[in-house]
């Protein structure tokens, strides 16, 4: 595990996780082994820490913020709450997400949304530009999908991406040479 | 504005068997008769089937081989995962084989999830499950399609012997317009030999002979119908269980209550369909066959023959001062085109929508030819026509703006509509060109036109 300092912030990125230097991380950020975080993506702990477990996938464009909710001003004193993500997420590209407790298992599909209310347990599936702002739980295995983010639960779940780590990591460290992508990898 | 541009504010008056109003995007020009068509007064003939998602033609028998998901309605892919499978030889080893199964990428339905079991072929081999209704149906419809077809030719039969011997081949047209009941579509049955053509030899129905007689057992009113669970009003709903309305109707067969019984459908598939002009049989629109291209053998629409109206700027209208109102006219033509607009008289039958009184440019209008090289042409000469700078606003290529006044009548009124008649010189092409007593080159004749045309402007300004 290292840690490296950036404008007096702690970001720690821990042993076999591979992260860009292209992505955008602010804060007390603690990214987890296997985790990857592709270029352009942010990280962005505003209102308190977040911290990542292993084998996530965070792609391009990405927002995984914690941050303050709208009618709270930085200056009052609020207690700063830690954003948790668990293992084997995968973040699409271009989604948001504010969650504060995200368990295993769960794919945000691209140009989703998820409020800082909304408690995704495991399994579960946000589907492509799905805006979900409940204050609420996600049962396991909810399929959320459609123009009008219908519902239903999955029997199947979806394999686990570990075969896309090693590929991932030889891509990054092999386009070092051919366009200048530096790579941080502890 | 992009609202100003939308076809729905301006509309044609077309006067077929019904008045219509309808944007002449929608429309279409039979130009042997020299009318508008819309899609009420042409009639419509299948001319092949395809499906939406391989694009392949199907004889209109045939089912598709791909799978609709019954959840969401998106096509369901194939995925085949590997399945531990005792060797045939030894059952003691096992092998790596490839199961198929169904699955839908958007919903994440598989048909695991109907109790479906994997099959070991790629394509085919998925059934669809047994209505238990399917045999009671069919011989229903075995009874009732003998009935019908008697019944219609009663019909004919009396409608021949009110009309004259002498107009045979118009009474065949009119019965293949006529949808027979429980029957397989107009087209099917113009290729069978025994159609109504052949009833008009005889005269006489052929009962008895060739008839063979079906009966069926009529139906069973029951007196004791099978109880409600007594569970049904405290029983907490599992809502991932139920099926949508929607889920529901798209299996008309089976509606099934439960999601656990929701079974993929075939794909539906989509037609070709040509129009044909009412009056005078002529193709109003013909597309290909091939399902990939999306071009016309024959396609008549009204905007490549009728000068289009559209609303360029709106002033605030206000209720009783008069306003002015920029429109173009767009000329879909290769040669020069008079225009004249007049509006409409007091007592007009077809003026029932207008809520202003209209002053329309009482010269006039010409536009110039539309020509094809016009935008790569930057030497092209000016064009000469001496245009009133109070009724013109501008002219460019094919198209002219032009002013109108406009003064609403009616307070507070939500949609202004003004509505005038438009007169157009129409060269008909198709027509043979006759040649001129001159000896010189014929032009075709021009006749012309006139529509009556409705511009909805929008509310008054607050």
């Amino acid at each position: 595990v290292s840690h490296k300092t950036h404008k007096g912030q702690i970001v720690k990125i821990a042993a076999g996780a591979v992260v860009c230097v292209e992505s955008e991380i602010r804060g007390d950020v603690t990214i987890g082994p296997r985790t990857v975080v592709h270029p352009k993506a942010r990280i962005i702990a505003e209102a308190g820490p977040i911290v990542i477990g292993e084998g996530n996938l965070i792609e391009e464009q990405a927002l995984i913020i914690n941050s303050y909710p709208e009618n709270i001003t930085p200056d009052s004193e609020v207690e700063p709450k830690t954003m948790t993500i668990g293992v084997n997420n995968v973040f699409e590209v271009g989604c948001t997400s504010q969650a504060l407790k995200i368990g295993d298992n769960n794919v945000i599909e691209s140009k989703a949304e998820v409020g800082r209310n909304v408690i995704l347990t495991s399994g579960c599936i946000i589907g492509a530009f799905c805006r979900v702002n409940t204050c609420e739980v996600i049962p396991e295995n909810t399929v959320i999908y459609g123009s009008g983010c219908m519902r239903r639960v999955q029997t199947e779940r979806p394999q686990v991406k570990i075969p896309c780590f090693f590929k991932y990591s030889s891509i990054f460290s092999s386009s070092i040479e051919s366009t200048g992508t530096l790579l941080h990898s502890f | 504005m992009a609202s100003l541009l939308q076809p729905e504010r301006v509309v044609y008056l077309v006067r077929g068997e019904k008045k219509i109003r309808a944007p002449l995007s929608l429309l279409y020009f039979c130009r042997y008769c020299s009318e508008l068509r819309s899609l009420e007064c042409v009639s419509h003939e299948v001319d092949s089937h395809y499906c939406p998602s391989c694009l392949e033609n199907m004889p209109s028998a045939e089912m598709c081989q791909l799978f609709d998901c019954p959840c969401c309605m998106h096509t369901l892919s194939t995925r085949a995962t590997n399945i531990p499978a005792p060797l045939p030889d030894d059952p003691t080893k096992t092998t790596m084989k490839k199961a198929y199964y169904l699955a839908c990428g958007f919903c994440r339905w598989t048909s695991r999830d109907v109790g479906m079991a994997d099959k070991s072929v790629a394509s085919g081999g998925w059934q669809e499950p047994e209505n238990p209704h399917t045999q009671r149906i069919n011989k229903l419809i075995e009874y009732y399609q003998p009935l019908a077809h008697r019944e219609k030719q009663e019909r004919d039969r009396k409608k021949l012997a009110r009309r004259r011997q002498g107009m045979p081949l118009a009474f065949s047209q009119h019965t293949i317009h006529v949808v027979e009941k429980y029957g397989l579509g107009t087209r099917l049955q113009r290729q069978r030999p025994g159609g109504p053509l052949s009833s008009l030899a005889g005269l006489t129905l052929k009962e008895g002979e060739d008839q063979k007689e079906i009966t069926i057992e009529p139906a069973q009113a029951l007196d004791e119908v099978e109880p409600l669970p007594e569970d049904c009003y405290t029983r907490p709903v599992d809502l991932p269980e139920v099926t949508t309305l929607r889920q529901r109707l798209l299996q008309p067969d089976f509606q099934p209550a439960n999601a656990s019984q929701l079974h993929p459908r075939h794909k539906h598939l989509l037609m070709k369909r040509s129009l044909r002009c009412r009056k005078c049989e002529h193709n109003l629109s013909k597309p290909e066959f091939n399902p990939t291209s999306i071009k016309f053998k024959i396609q008549l629409v009204a905007v490549s023959y009728i000068p289009e109206v559209r609303i360029m700027s709106i002033p605030n209208l206000r209720c009783m001062k008069e306003s002015q109102v920029l429109l173009t006219l767009t000329n879909p033509v290769e040669n020069i085109t008079h225009v004249t607009l007049t509006s409409c008289d007091e007592e007009d039958p077809d003026d029932i929508n207008s809520s202003a009184k209209v002053l329309v440019p009482s010269k006039e209008l010409v536009l110039a030819g539309k020509d094809a090289a016009a935008d790569y042409d930057e030497l092209a000469e000016p064009q000469d026509f001496q245009d009133d700078p109070d009724v013109v606003a501008f002219r460019k290529s094919n198209k002219i703006g032009f002013f109108i006044k406009v003064i609403p009548q009616k307070e507070g009124d939500a949609d202004v509509t003004v509505s005038f008649k438009i007169r157009h010189d129409f060269r008909n092409l198709a027509a043979p060109i006759r040649p001129s007593e001159e000896g010189g080159e014929g032009t075709a004749e021009a006749i012309w036109l006139t529509h009556h045309v409705e511009l909805r402007l929008g509310p008054l300004a607050s």
